[in-house]
């Protein structure tokens, strides 16, 4: 019992909003391309490529927000390439994304050589990190649960607030709704003179906006540092995530939860004494499963509307016309 | 003309004027020299049989296509169809065969997709489904514009189509084919929805095979054949059997060849055959019919009434939802395309490059399809790709394939010749059933004849054939019987010998065979 | 024979191109190209040593690279070679510090575990892939970092050398691969590696099962006609790719490491890949791609040393590689290129 109340209390549910913060970013952004019809495998590197330019960012201009936008602005041309090829080109996705997400990793590793003159990881240097904000009176009205939505990072108040933001442009507006359409049924589009291209780019450039900034929490959130491959999959999980949610939102922010949920339970559980090594494989783990779950899940759904249909069918065209001719 | 001998008439009694169009596709063509006059608050029905250039002339109309010769006049003032936007402009809408909807939208959203009702910047749905719901009252076009499109039946999918065009300010309206995909009392609902139109002033042109529902909707008709308008009438003027005189072209009609009568037994046999297409909506409804050895039983139909998912469902590429079919003495509705072939299939499909070849292979590996198992192209445990070569090269020859060799990549021949090679494989199958889906389409008049002396030759070794083909006249030729098909029904069976195209072109239009030869 | 000159002559200028750009990279981390090219040339092929050291890099992503050739003529991504590789490895050290077995039954037994290994890291994404279609490229992938955390998992944990560092304890003399030269841990795993691109080349062309394999990768809809079993034949191909996967990672434990150990061959599993989409799909060219970034490798080592460059400058000039030739009309779309091989005799 103690050990349950210990294990689940209110620090596990802040670190578990913490950890969401950066998945949910980049999820969000991959949600884009997913809905307009791209299977973005790059967002690894989208993401690592944003947090290592983030820091370098916060190290040249000595601001947090200069770091966030050199973040944003590398992750940015990681995109435009990755359109480029894709759109343009019409290059394989997989290939391309995978071949962007190997150029992260060896730049910024050569960068951090060719900058630093190290391996491994940049700390300290005068890398600023991005300030906590502390909501006025959260502490007077809520007591110790104030930290559930206070002292944050400005990109997880970002991330939780674009959600709602997420289904508001999805539902209402031209752009949104002219990037599920691109995805859905891109004969429609053509027809009524939407531009799949213009589209497809506008896309690619949002998720690289997103990933740039979920990169930059990486690095200059709550540690403020970079270390090699720092993205450590939290983009693969991400497009794990789009797949089962098909880019909805608010689908996609349940999925974050539920890695966050799992990264900051299995970080607690270490602390337990359990290995590490396999609490770091929980994270992925719960990936896979959702993965497969959910796709195991998707058939059953085919066969009964198959079913229904049928039925349905049967019921509308039997009465009229059982005759067979001639 | 009518404006200038009078002056004061304000508008032109022609919405629609197409003056000479004419349309070339390499050294084909599809639309010469077509005159087209399409008066206002009438509906113009054009006729004719595929390839007569209808689809062609309408989308020259509505600017997708640009004519090679003629001029495009609307309410007499001549106007170039750059592309769409500028037919959209002119006060056009079409209507396609195939809609294009968002099916996870709502129909109020696929109304205005492209052109939203806007404030303050968001998407005002509240607006779009109050002016999607009064557009709808205003032309008996029953939706309900908050539903979402996917759960939609295909009847009120063209409803909403409809919307889209009239929301754009349509005021004439064009429509292709736009019953195939309807039951017959969608189609009645759609007919008043059109006679509004012309009784509101608007003017409709209005594509269609199926010449009942003309003689019911059309005020005039306009007859196409091979390319060329052959007649322009008030509908009332025309009977039915005139309409499929003018329709066919009696010129080129192919010699039946002269055939020993040499059926067998019944070698492939289906029964109460239902299916659904890829939209999951009734391909097949209840089909039955017999293919005895060294018969050619022939499947007639406009394209689009269940003849692909019907070759389908024989080859195993598709499951059936009801009924049996044995082939030889196995039932073969559970079986995979491998034992289907085992159990005596040759297949020659209809959509030849995605099911027919591999188009970057060369003919040598085309031909080892569904044969890599057996000698000679299989010598113990390999393939044997010298014997491939060998038996290519004798095919190449046996089927006058044009290539350069049997390493010659499929993709680089002709449409004839790709064809010939699709037939090289499946012709030397020694099968005792052979499914021919389409044999000719795109292929040239001389390959067409050589391709036809390949499947009598094939009847006369005692093969059972099914041969589905859109061409009437190579029905004609060929089979000994037709069955013809409207809608995923048989509607009737007749003889080759006694084969008349005005009864099964009746039947192709849905007119059951008992009242065809109550007409006779 | 011109088709295939034009494709080779387009993969050349895709790899030029990719130079100049890295060129470009190199100049932003402040090194001149021109030394850095020479000093990679001079690192691997420098003298004897230095190239049995580039043929010691090139096994690994040889193996890697027919196991991602595999799945790709198949019509399918093995994205988690390296999982495989990791596994694999693991289970030859198990095998290798576990058992005492005679010689050469010894390695045999070892590179069996190995294999089975790593098909059994795939089964699952592989089932999935044809029953449900759940993508495979995320779901290897995602298998690559639970292969790499469970391996470390079961070295320190479970197999850890008394007093070493994160390592399993060595195997026995009688599971190592033997070397090839005395003056280098070159070994038969380079032949191994040669055997089996011949050996997956001549299946592909010369065996009906591999004639049907290929359809499946560049014409699913014709070989489906056809009466291949297309899910049965992914399932295999998939299964394949990942058991020789496994071995790539049998063979660099009994060959050069003699020990599994943490961050035992990092990112050999995605040099392979690579390689292989370098190679489009074909083994036999996958043996000079695979050569190449051997060679990358094995001459970045010296970059370490001798230029301010970091030796991960290479996998730069991999990705800029791999990125201009996609631009090509070479690696268009699904079941075309990334089927691999389009054309048939080679």
């Amino acid at each position: 019992m103690e050990v349950l109340t210990s294990l689940f209390n209110v620090a596990l549910l802040v670190a578990m909003l913490r950890t969401t913060a950066p998945i949910l970013l980049v999820a969000l952004g991959g949600s884009f391309t997913t809905k307009a019809g791209i299977f973005n495998i790059g967002l690894e590197g989208q993401m690592l490529i944003g947090a290592f330019f983030a820091v370098l960012g916060s190290i040249w201009t000595g601001s947090a927000w200069g770091g966030v936008l050199c973040g944003v602005a590398a992750a940015l041309v990681f995109a435009l390439i990755f359109a480029l090829l894709v759109v343009s080109f019409r290059a394989n996705e997989v290939v391309v994304g995978l071949a962007l997400n190997i150029l992260a990793g060896g730049m910024t590793i050569s960068l951090m050589k060719a900058v630093f003159g190290t391996r491994g990881s940049i700390v300290g240097r005068g890398i600023v990190g991005l300030p906590k904000v502390q909501i006025p009176y959260a502490r007077d009205v809520l007591g110790p649960y104030a930290q559930l939505i206070s002292g944050y990072t400005p990109m997880v108040y970002l991330a939780f607030v674009a959600v709602p933001l997420f289904v508001l442009f999805y539902r209402r507006t031209r752009l949104g709704l002219h990037i599920r359409v691109v995805g859905e049924k891109p004969e429609a589009a053509e027809a009524l003179g939407i531009s799949i291209t213009r589209v497809r780019y506008t896309a690619s450039l949002l998720c690289g906006l997103f990933a740039g900034l979920a990169g930059a929490h990486l690095s200059l959130g709550y540690i403020t540092m970079f270390t090699e491959n720092m993205s450590s999959g939290r983009g693969f999980m991400a497009v794990a995530i789009l797949i089962f949610s098909n880019g909805d939102p608010l689908r996609v922010l349940a999925g974050c939860l539920l890695f966050g949920f799992a990264d900051a339970f299995s970080l607690r559980l270490q602390t337990f004494g359990y290995p590490s090594y396999l609490i770091l494989a929980v994270p992925y783990l719960v990936a896979l499963t959702a993965l497969f779950a959910l796709s195991y899940r998707a058939r059953p759904k085919l066969i009964r509307e198959t079913a229904e249909s049928m039925r349905r069918f049967l019921r509308a065209e039997t009465p009229s016309d059982t005759t067979r001719p001639s | 003309m009518d404006s200038a001998s009078t002056p004061a008439a304000a508008v032109p009694p022609y919405a629609i004027e197409l003056v000479g169009i004419t349309k070339r596709f390499g050294t084909f063509t599809a639309n010469d020299g077509i005159d087209l006059r399409v008066r206002r608050g009438s509906i113009h029905a054009i006729i004719g049989e595929n390839g007569a250039g209808k689809t062609t002339l309408m989308n020259v109309l509505f600017g997708l296509l640009q004519p090679d010769e003629g001029e495009i006049r609307v309410d007499g003032k001549p106007v170039v169809m750059a592309d769409p936007s500028v037919a959209i402009a002119q006060g056009l809408g079409m209507v396609h065969q195939h809609f294009k909807l968002v099916p996870s939208l709502s129909v109020a959203e696929n109304v205005f997709l492209g052109m939203e009702i806007r404030t303050r910047g968001l998407i005002d749905h509240k607006k779009q489904e109050d002016r999607t719901r009064e557009l709808s009252r205003r032309f008996g076009l029953a939706v309900d514009p908050t539903e979402r499109v996917g759960l939609l039946s295909v009847g009120i999918e063209q409803r909403i189509e409809i919307l889209k065009v009239l929301v754009r300010g349509a005021r004439t309206v064009i429509l292709d084919e736009p019953t195939a995909v309807l039951t017959p009392q969608e189609s009645r609902e759609l007919f008043a929805t059109l006679r509004g139109f012309a009784n509101d002033g608007m003017t409709v042109i209005f594509i269609s095979h199926h010449l009942e529902e003309v003689i019911e909707v059309s005020d005039t008709v306009t007859v196409l054949r091979r390319g060329k308008a052959v007649a322009t009438r008030p509908t009332s003027e025309l009977s039915k059997s005139e309409m499929v005189r003018l329709m066919v072209d009696r010129e080129v009609s192919f010699a039946r060849p002269a055939r020993p009568a040499t059926q067998g037994a019944t070698v492939l046999s289906v029964r109460d055959l239902w299916a659904r297409d890829d939209r999951r909506h009734p391909a097949l409804r209840d089909v039955s019919f017999d293919v005895r050895a060294g018969e050619i039983v022939g499947i007639a139909g406009v394209a689009g009434n269940g003849q692909t998912e019907l070759a389908e469902v024989i080859a195993g590429l598709r499951p059936a939802s009801h009924g049996a079919a044995t082939l030889g003495a196995r039932d073969i509705l559970a079986l995979s395309p491998a034992s289907i072939r085992n159990a005596g299939l040759a297949h020659v499909p209809g959509d030849r490059m995605v099911r027919g070849v591999d188009g970057n292979a060369s003919i040598a590996s085309n031909l080892v399809m569904g044969r890599q198992f057996r000698a000679p192209w299989r010598k113990g445990w390999l393939l044997d790709w010298k014997a491939a070569d060998v038996e290519a090269t004798r095919m190449i020859e046996r089927f006058d394939i044009r290539a350069r060799g049997p390493a010659d990549t499929v993709k680089r021949l002709s449409g004839g010749n790709i064809q010939k090679v699709v037939l090289a494989r499946e012709f030397t199958n020694d099968a005792p059933f052979l499914l021919i889906d389409q044999p000719t389409r795109g292929v040239d008049i001389g390959a067409q004849e050589a391709i036809h002396d390949e499947i009598m030759r094939q009847r006369e070794k005692g093969i059972a054939i099914l041969l589905i083909s859109v061409q009437l006249d190579e029905l004609m030729k060929l089979a000994d019987r037709i069955l013809v098909m409207f809608n995923g029904r048989l509607m009737g069976s007749v003889d080759g010998e006694e084969a008349d195209e005005d009864q099964i072109g009746l039947m192709m239009a849905g007119v059951a065979q008992s009242q065809v030869e109550a007409a006779a | 024979m011109s088709t295939r000159m034009r494709a080779f002559a387009g993969q050349l200028i895709a790899v030029l191109f990719a130079l100049a750009l890295g060129s470009v990279v190199i100049l932003l981390v402040d090194e001149s190209p021109i030394r850095v090219f020479t000093t990679l040339l001079r690192g691997a092929f420098g003298d004897i040593n230095r190239v049995a050291g580039t043929l010691l890099q090139t096994t690994p992503i040889l193996i890697s690279g027919i196991a991602a050739c595999i799945a790709l003529r198949g019509g399918m991504f093995n994205v988690g070679v390296e999982g495989q590789l990791f596994l694999g490895g693991f289970a030859a050290a198990l095998v290798g510090f576990a058992f005492a077995l005679p010689p050469g039954l010894h390695v045999l037994v070892a590179l069996v575990a190995a294999i089975l290994a790593g098909a059994a890291w795939i089964a699952i994404p592989a089932w999935f892939r044809v029953r449900f279609n759940t993508n495979e490229v995320v779901s290897t992938i995602l298998s690559n970092y639970v292969a790499v955390l469970l391996t470390s998992y079961f070295t320190i944990f479970l197999f850890k050398r008394p007093g070493g560092w994160s390592e399993t304890p060595p195997i026995l003399s009688s599971a190592y691969l033997p070397e090839l030269f005395s003056f280098s841990r070159l070994n038969w795993g380079l032949v191994i590696g040669l055997i089996l691109a011949f050996a997956a080349a001549w299946y592909f062309r010369n065996t009906p099962g591999g004639y049907a394999v290929s359809m499946t990768g560049s014409a699913p809809k014709f070989a489906e006609y056809g009466g291949v079993d297309v899910k049965k034949r992914g399932f295999w191909v998939l299964i394949v790719s990942g058991a020789v996967g496994g071995l790539a990672g049998g063979v660099e434990t009994l060959g050069v490491h003699h020990r599994f150990m943490e961050g035992f061959a990092p990112g050999f599993g995605f040099d392979g890949l690579i390689a292989a989409l370098l190679a489009n799909g074909s083994p036999i060219a996958t043996i000079a791609t695979a050569l190449f970034f051997g060679a990358l490798r094995s001459g970045s080592l010296l970059l370490e040393t001798d230029t301010n460059a970091s030796r991960e400058i290479i996998t730069v000039i991999q990705a800029l590689i791999i990125l201009s030739v996609s631009a090509q009309v070479l690696l268009r779309r699904r079941g075309d290129a990334q089927a691999g091989e389009r054309r048939w005799k080679f």
